[in-house]
């Protein structure tokens, strides 16, 4: 663990959807160059978490604090513009967009973004699909376009939830050696998961999620010991 | 003289040319409304009024000195006026996104339609009282003053400009949102604008931007259209409902959808002017049936899969004010006294549009669909009374009886058509065939167009009571008043009522425990045409006149008035909407034209700030007084807990 402040701290985050309360006080921080898992099972209110960082939930309470700012209370354009690069659950490939469109959609929110050829590089499958629509991409190529579209705009922080969903395990590999790859690369990263043994192989903490709260912050250097905690966390 | 099936060929190319020029205003504007609806989800029924202000902008910029005397302005002329109009009536339109449509994005299609009926009223109302119904003169621009004679036809200069012009701007518009990065934002912040925010475009701006746009288009229409056509304050009023019968056609969403059927329409339009004259109005609604039994989502659209019903209810189940035996008798109780402190007449027309807004209710209060031409039902009972009871010189009980047939007929015809979509689309249709019926009492010889059928006899009912007195007449129109409630209090009470209530609060529910609930969807309309029907007759008798403001848009959108102001759902919120609405429209009545401005006043108002409806609002305060209540009960023992 640095002593630095941290890039991203979550701190008694709450959140409702209409009525239900979906969290309960949510709490965790993420440093530079860090890939935190977030583990939980479904309903949890691990996507709930990614959407109030991203201030995409309709109404919430705490404190979301980025880069040195407080950014609780700003709109999803700002977090955007802030650094924060989000690839949600349902991948969000626009139907009406070619895969270019799709993939130069995000705007460009720092310089540092990576050239179009190195991420075809990573997703080579990409380029001979470059005019197809996006939603006739199988859902591996749609995962791959929706991280790679992400990595152009130049954030930093990369908000990634549940990436290996619906995959085939030879697509899921390949996606955790490119989150591996970015990670070498120096980005942040937060990574929401219910497949446990997918983040096993990459986050540096496994923070455990249950009914709307963190219950519990494991170190990858505790992993082994910790493991069939966490399995009791995950099991059904 | 070359003929075609014994039609000159002169007059052909002359009626496809006044056809196209339609055609290229109407794909201007259905290109707007389309871009519109995509983005923002709004119907946009000010759209018509845009234009307006649009030829009123180029009239204005080109009397400037005579407007504004003394400020030593220059007249600016139709090339000025064609830059500097779009851009005005598009910074009007983010004004009013800015100020109005933002509030409604996220509630029920319904606001949002009923939000622009009342924008568009007040504007076009505006206007009628400062300029009068009468057309200003706007003459052609002298560049493109004349013509050439191309053989067969003689091509006014103007007029091949307009239709050049509005190809370029609508392929321009086209081209802009389906091959240029800013369309690509565009195209995905209508799939989904929570992501493309998220990743750091700003779409409440866009969309506001979109409306300008949107808007903007509509102006520049207005401004080519101010030499061709009058520049007047109906203008916009005229045009609105076949856009939206366009933009049905071509299907929502679709951009090229909306500007191909736009000049397909003007053609058609213009090729039945040449055929059958008296087809020419209506065959776009005509036409517009015809694609919705063939292609429900218009030929150029995708299936959208918007959610299907509106749940805008206030009512509160088991509250007080849903009491129907409770309220029967203190309804009944008002009635019987309400004749000797009002006029009789004045109380019968209060009972009428109750008993048509508890019938419009049944629909969209209970089914939770926003139908928007219940004048059709209204109004066709009403001339079928009226000309049953003074050229037949049947008995009003077989007048009545006739009318209703015929409202419940068309009702069902109608209700058939459109409930194959859903949502904003449920209110384009229905208010696109309610102007079938308009456009036909306007020039059918039995409703004698503007003059309607007057002094219609009111007879004697059952052979022996004498309706032509005020006080029998009104204690009849009670009766059947009472008996409507009534039915109505029966229907939403039984297990079919329950299911109806169910397919409002969640229709694919409903779909799935097994009820059919198309059918279920057109019964309900079917019923609510019926009553609409009955109190069209009982109007036709009481008045002794049916006429075309029977049939008139506006008065499916008084339903629809009486209906939001009293509370939508409710037992008592049509009755006293109703009677708001009447007694509003009678004390106003001596500020002449105002009263179309000072009712779209309400209609934006009551919108913004009073959804819930007078009996919505107050079933809130009894339900929040019950829950204090309960809390306070509940509070002493919570006390009693030892710690927490």
């Amino acid at each position: 663990m640095t002593d630095t402040t941290p890039l991203l701290e979550v701190k008694n985050l709450e959140g409702w959807y209409g009525e239900s309360k979906a969290l309960h006080g949510i709490n965790f921080d993420v440093h530079k160059g860090e890939l935190v898992t977030l583990l939980g099972r479904n309903g949890a209110g691990k996507t709930s978490s990614l959407r109030a960082i991203m201030g995409m939930l309709p109404r919430k309470a705490g404190t979301i604090r980025f880069d040195g700012h407080d950014i609780s209370n700003t709109p999803p354009e700002r977090a955007a513009r802030a650094g924060l690069a989000y690839c949600p659950e349902e991948r969000g490939i626009f139907s009406s967009l070619t895969v270019a469109e799709n993939f130069d959609l995000p705007p460009v929110v720092a310089p540092e973004g990576m050239s179009r050829k190195e991420i075809l590089e990573l997703f080579p499958n990409l380029e001979r699909r470059w005019t197809s629509q996006g939603t006739k991409l199988s859902g591996g190529e749609q995962q791959m376009l929706a991280i790679g579209r992400i990595l152009r705009t130049g954030a930093r922080t990369l908000l990634l939830d549940e990436p290996t969903e619906g995959l085939a395990p030879v697509i899921i590999k390949q996606i955790g050696s490119v989150i591996s790859a970015l990670k070498k690369r120096g980005y942040t990263i937060l990574l929401v998961e219910q497949n446990f043994r997918f983040a096993a192989k990459l986050a540096d903490r496994f923070c455990i999620v249950e009914h709307g709260r963190v219950v519990d912050v494991i170190d990858r250097a505790n992993l082994d010991a910790e493991k069939s905690k966490i399995q009791a966390h995950l099991g059904v | 003289m070359p003929e075609i099936f014994g039609i000159p060929l002169t007059l052909l190319f002359g009626q496809l040319l006044v056809g196209l020029i339609n055609g290229s205003f109407y794909a201007m504007m259905s290109l707007g409304v389309a871009i519109i609806f995509g983005m923002l989800r709004i119907g946009n029924f000010v759209h018509g009024a845009q234009y307006m202000l649009g030829a009123f902008g180029a009239w204005y910029l080109m009397n400037l000195p005579e407007l504004l005397p003394g400020w030593g302005l220059p007249s600016i002329g139709y090339w000025g006026a064609l830059i500097i109009v779009p851009i005005g009536v598009g910074l009007v339109g983010a004004l009013m996104e800015r100020l109005f449509i933002r509030r409604v994005y996220n509630l029920d299609h319904a606001y949002g339609l009923l939000l622009t009926v009342g924008l568009a009223m007040f504007i076009e109302g505006m206007f009628n009282v400062t300029y009068g119904a009468a057309g200003q003169r706007y003459d052609v621009p002298d560049a493109l003053q004349g013509g050439v004679n191309l053989g067969f036809m003689f091509l006014p200069i103007y007029r091949a400009w307009v239709i050049v012009l509005a190809l370029t701007v609508c392929f321009g518009t086209w081209y802009l949102i389906e091959r240029t990065k800013l369309g690509s934002y565009l195209r995905a912040a209508t799939e989904n604008p929570d992501l493309v925010r998220a990743f750091g475009v700003n779409v409440p701006r866009m969309l506001m931007l979109t409306y300008a746009f949107g808007v903007g288009l509509a102006g520049m229409a207005g401004v080519m259209a101010a030499p061709i056509y009058q520049v007047g304050p109906q203008m916009g009023q005229s045009i609105i409902i076949t856009i939206f019968a366009v933009v049905v056609i071509g299907g929502m969403g679709s951009i090229s959808g909306a500007i191909i059927s736009g000049l397909m329409m003007g053609l058609a339009e213009g090729l039945t002017k040449v055929f059958y004259p008296q087809a020419s109005t209506t065959v776009v609604f005509v036409i517009m049936v015809i694609v919705l039994v063939l292609r429900p989502a218009g030929l150029f659209g995708r299936e959208t899969t918007a959610h299907s019903t509106a749940d805008v209810s206030s009512g509160r189940a088991g509250s007080i004010l849903e009491n129907g035996k409770l309220w029967f008798g203190i309804l009944l109780a008002i009635g019987l006294v309400l004749p000797f402190t009002l006029f009789p007449i004045f109380a019968m027309k209060i009972l009428i549009f109750a008993l048509f807004a508890m019938a419009y209710n049944l629909i969209f209060g209970y089914v939770g669909l926003l139908a928007f031409g219940h004048a059709a039902f209204y109004g066709t009972s009403s001339y079928v009374a009226a000309h049953s009871a003074s050229v037949l010189g049947w008995p009003p009980e077989l007048c009545v009886l006739a009318g209703v047939s015929a409202a419940t007929a068309i009702g069902a015809l109608f209700g058939w058509l459109a409930i194959r979509r859903q949502g904003l689309y449920f209110a384009m249709i229905t208010l696109a065939l309610a102007q079938i019926i308009y456009f036909y009492a306007l020039q059918a010889s039995w409703t004698h167009g503007e003059d309607g059928i007057q002094s219609v006899p009111r007879g004697m009912l059952f052979g022996f009571i004498d309706l032509s007195d005020s006080m029998t007449m009104y204690f009849v129109t009670l009766t059947v008043f009472m008996g409507a409630f009534a039915l109505i209090y029966r229907i939403i009470h039984s297990p079919f009522g329950q299911v109806l209530k169910s397919i409002r609060e969640n229709e694919d529910r409903s779909i799935s425990l097994g009820y059919s609930t198309n059918r279920f969807k057109l019964i309900a309309f079917t019923l609510s045409a019926m009553l609409a029907g009955l109190a069209g007759s009982m109007k036709a008798l009481v008045f002794q006149i049916a006429s075309l403001m029977d049939v008139f848009f506006m008065t499916s959108a008084d339903a629809l008035l009486m209906t939001l102001i009293g509370g939508v759902g409710t037992l008592l919120g049509p009755i006293v909407g109703a009677a708001v609405i009447v007694t509003l429209q009678t004390k106003l009545a001596t500020f002449g034209a105002w009263v179309v401005v000072i009712q779209g006043a309400i209609f934006v108002l009551s919108v913004l700030f009073l959804r819930k409806g007078i009996v919505g609002t107050v079933e809130e305060y009894l339900a929040n007084r019950k829950a204090r209540r309960e809390n306070n009960a509940v509070l002493p023992d919570k006390a009693m807990e030892p710690g927490e």
